[in-house]
């Protein structure tokens, strides 16, 4: 049995923008609830972190010694260019980085030349990476410490990127999954991309979908408001980025509209594409049914939920999808695109390709209309809850862990 | 000890599987509701498979075997789809007919669930049923076989009283208690209220009813060894030959060891390279070498003879299906429930439009097989195979099913102002 795994993580709660902070955090938590040992490795030191877990992150003073190194490099030796820059260094972690910012590029090579050195005074069993940003530092540390690589897949460039990725990035990402001994993915959907966009072999990947950290939010019987009723509202929520498929939801919206004129939609989240949105739904003569929220907090999703008698997830490419099971959550029936992984997980749904707005609005129409289906949706979904948790999804982490090891 | 006879019954049957329909196209004008192009595709992948291969085994078999004796219950609807994609398969039927040794089982044309709920519509859809099998094989059916098994006292009665001589049902443990489902049961006496006795005697098929009728018992475990365990090689009786087979239905004991299964077990469920032709073909041949005769289920009856019967009472419904063995495969869930409220709910205006091809459409939209395909019973495990449904799931079964009765309605309310403006 593993006992000490040394991760390599990049965002991490509350400093998070998609899945893979909140996936990193779950399976942490769920590693330590199997008594695992774990050493996680972050590029920034601004988090609340579980008792129990080793955090390591660059400090300044590492940051820029690498810097230097790499600036200098032939003319000088570091300890003397030390010497000039040794008034300026200073000894706390960093909490100023841009995460997904224009020094991306940097920040990842940081990461990576610092990654043994950050971590060589441990002895861990297995080395776990998570996504192309840790995949050279994972390595390093691998070899350093001959034990096995397993990266793990949150999200890849093709599915960020609709399928035209940026050529560097994707090269990051298969030499990391070329060089990983293991690895895992977040759903099968993922799997198939692996297999088919990055000619992986199918024996190396196993899929552990992530867990859920919501609880059913319902008791009792479930029961239709008569508002939802006289004004159906149909809610998105999602970064709006082309990934998500806002685009197609507003065409959906407006087809919904067409049939259904007091059928409200909200839109909520934050993106680049806002403007677009806006306009292209007014365009549409959608401006009186289509709100645009901005980023919403807890308690205003709560509420969204609550009062939507459908939420719609048409992502493009969506290797996992948690917001889907915050809104099952809340019992809310949830259409998901079958571009997505989370529909592995949760059965009691509608499903839709993505490009198929037409259909995505009669599936609105049809929960609209239908009670009990709505009914039986929000009433048979959120079982998967209470399953899917992250003990669970951890221990199966745990023994593709032993099998990487055997291999080894 | 003399051995017990063999009963084999197939069924065979197709529903009429709906297509991807949008919300859009509701009350347009001829809406179809059904996917042609699916239908008879898989009627003809199952043609070739099953029908046209195993009839023409069983032929083979007849001719070969004087003892050799077979059932069927065809569906209405799968007689209706031969006439569209298949007059090929008819006529193989029509050939086994032929021999004279091949008995043909009466049930609801459309494969309804209609008996739980409309006793008129259930009498109607046998009557049609009966017709329809007459005229096709010159036999008048003298046994019922109700949709998937589905039985109960009361159902029993009701057959009785319509003149069948016996009603096939599933042997269930719970009500056999410890009993062998090898021999003719019969059910609780009792009496149905005036008026319903009164509206099943309208629709009578044989004249006078019997005294009691037989309940034949299908040997679940026997028969599923065949249906559902047959290529399984985790199985512990894989491979199975027909000896071994032999010998357990000689040591099952009783009168008649009854065979029931779907027809697409040969080629179909259980592929041609499964051997389960080989197996089928070698069966007759070793039950005349150790003297095992096949009966039908009329001369399973007849061969009882006056012999007293045990009483197999199901006051609730048993059927063949899942290991609960009850309704919960097509009534198990708010949708399942919905759906079917739905199309039962448009009986009285249906029929008052006196508009055949409504209400052929209707009927069509009552076979079990619309509400089989939204069950979520296995839906939490991930168990999708479980249920084998030509649909992405059991939401968009209903999707496409909740269309098709909101397009039934608004056909309804323009027959009915057509009629009213012809009134007037």
């Amino acid at each position: 049995m593993a006992r000490h795994t040394l991760m390599f993580g990049w965002e991490y709660p509350p400093r998070h923008l998609g899945g893979l902070g909140v996936a990193c955090q779950g399976l942490v938590r769920g590693l330590l609830h199997h008594g695992t040992q774990v050493t996680l490795v972050l590029p920034h030191g601004d988090v609340e972190m579980d008792h129990g877990v080793d955090l390591k992150c660059p400090t300044l003073k590492q940051l820029k010694e690498i810097r230097v190194r790499s600036l200098l490099q032939p003319y000088d030796a570091p300890s003397t260019y030390a010497e000039r820059v040794d008034g300026m260094i200073n000894q706390t972690p960093r909490t100023d980085v841009n995460l997904y910012g224009r020094d991306l590029g940097e920040a990842v090579w940081e990461f990576e030349e610092l990654a043994v050195e950050l971590t060589k005074d441990i002895q861990p069993d297995i080395v776990h990476s998570h996504d192309w940003m840790t995949f050279g530092a994972g390595r390093r540390a691998a070899r350093h410490h001959r034990v096995p690589l397993v990266a793990q897949i949150h999200a890849t460039e093709l599915d960020r990127t609709n399928g035209n990725p940026n050529m560097w990035i994707y090269d990051q990402e298969r030499r990391g999954l070329n060089a990983a001994d293991h690895i895992i993915t977040v759903s099968n959907y993922t799997k198939n991309i692996l297999i088919h966009d990055y000619g992986i072999s199918a024996n190396k990947i196993d899929v552990v979908h992530n867990g859920a950290p919501f609880t059913s939010a319902l008791s009792g019987t479930p029961q239709l408001t008569n508002d939802r009723r006289a004004h159906p509202m149909v809610l998105f929520i999602g970064r709006l980025t082309v990934q998500k498929g806002p685009f197609h939801f507003l065409e959906a919206a407006r087809m919904v509209h067409d049939m259904n004129g007091n059928t409200r939609f909200v839109v909520a989240g934050d993106g680049y594409l806002l403007p677009d949105l806006i306009e292209r739904s007014c365009a549409m003569g959608l401006q009186d049914s289509v709100m645009f929220a901005g980023k919403v907090s807890h308690t205003e999703a709560r509420k969204l939920y609550t009062h939507a008698s459908c939420f719609v997830m048409p992502s493009i490419s969506e290797p996992f999808g948690l917001v889907a099971l915050e809104a099952i959550a809340h019992g809310t029936p949830v259409i998901l695109s079958k571009q997505s992984g989370v529909r592995e997980v949760v059965p009691h749904s509608l499903l839709v390709d993505f490009w198929d707005t037409e259909k995505l609005a009669d599936c609105i129409l049809t929960v609209i209309r239908e009670e009990p289906l709505a009914m039986q949706l929000t009433a048979e979904a959120p079982h998967v809850l209470s399953h899917l948790t992250w003990e669970n999804q951890a221990a199966k982490v745990l023994s593709i862990y032993d099998k990487a090891r055997i291999n080894f | 000890m003399t051995p017990p006879l063999i009963s084999f019954y197939f069924q065979v049957h197709q529903p009429y599987r709906l297509r991807d329909l949008r919300i859009t196209e509701i009350g347009r004008d001829n809406v179809t509701y059904f996917d042609e192009e699916k239908n008879r595709a898989v009627f003809r992948k199952v043609a070739e498979k099953c029908y046209l291969p195993a009839n023409r085994l069983m032929l083979e078999l007849l001719n070969r075997h004087p003892n050799f004796a077979i059932s069927y219950s065809l569906s209405g609807v799968f007689l209706e789809q031969c006439g569209e994609y298949g007059q090929d398969v008819l006529d193989s039927f029509r050939a086994l007919a032929a021999t004279g040794k091949v008995e043909f089982l009466a049930e609801t044309y459309y494969h309804s669930l209609s008996a739980l709920t409309s006793l008129e519509e259930f009498c109607e859809q046998v009557e049609k049923h009966v017709h329809t099998i007459e005229t096709l094989f010159g036999q008048r059916p003298k046994v019922f076989r109700n949709t998937e098994l589905v039985f109960s006292n009361e159902i029993a009665e009701i057959a009785r009283l319509l003149g069948f001589h016996g009603i096939l049902a599933e042997g269930a443990d719970h009500l056999l208690r410890g009993r062998t489902p090898n021999q003719p049961y019969t059910i609780p006496k009792f009496s149905l209220p005036e008026a319903t006795q009164k509206l099943i005697k309208k629709h009578k098929i044989h004249r006078k009813p019997v005294e009691e009728i037989a309940v034949l018992l299908k040997n679940y475990r026997l028969s599923d060894d065949v249906a559902f365990r047959f290529s399984d090689r985790s199985w512990v009786g894989f491979p199975l030959h027909a000896d071994t087979f032999t010998s357990w239905l000689t040591s099952s004991g009783g009168h008649s060891v009854n065979l029931y299964m779907d027809y697409e077990t040969f080629g179909e469920h259980q592929w041609a390279d499964t051997g389960i032709f080989e197996f089928l073909r070698a069966l007759p041949r070793m039950w005349e070498q150790w003297n095992i005769g096949t009966e039908t289920p009329s001369k399973v009856i007849a061969l009882w003879g006056d012999r007293p019967k045990e009483t197999f009472d199901a006051h609730t419904h048993v059927s063949w299906a899942d290991i609960e063995r009850d309704l919960s495969a097509w009534r198990g869930n708010r949708i399942q429930e919905a759906a079917f409220a739905g199309i039962y709910g448009l009986e009285q205006e249906i029929k008052q439009t006196e508009d055949e091809a409504l209400l052929h459409i209707w009927r069509k939209l009552q076979t079990s097989d619309h509400f089989y395909y939204m069950c979520t019973k296995y839906w939490n495990d991930g168990d999708v195979h479980k249920y084998f449904s030509p649909y992405d799931s059991p939401y968009e079964a209903y999707r496409r099913y909740s269309h098709a009765l909101c397009d039934l309605k608004t056909r309804l309310e323009k027959s009915s102002k057509h009629q009213k403006s012809n009134s007037k």
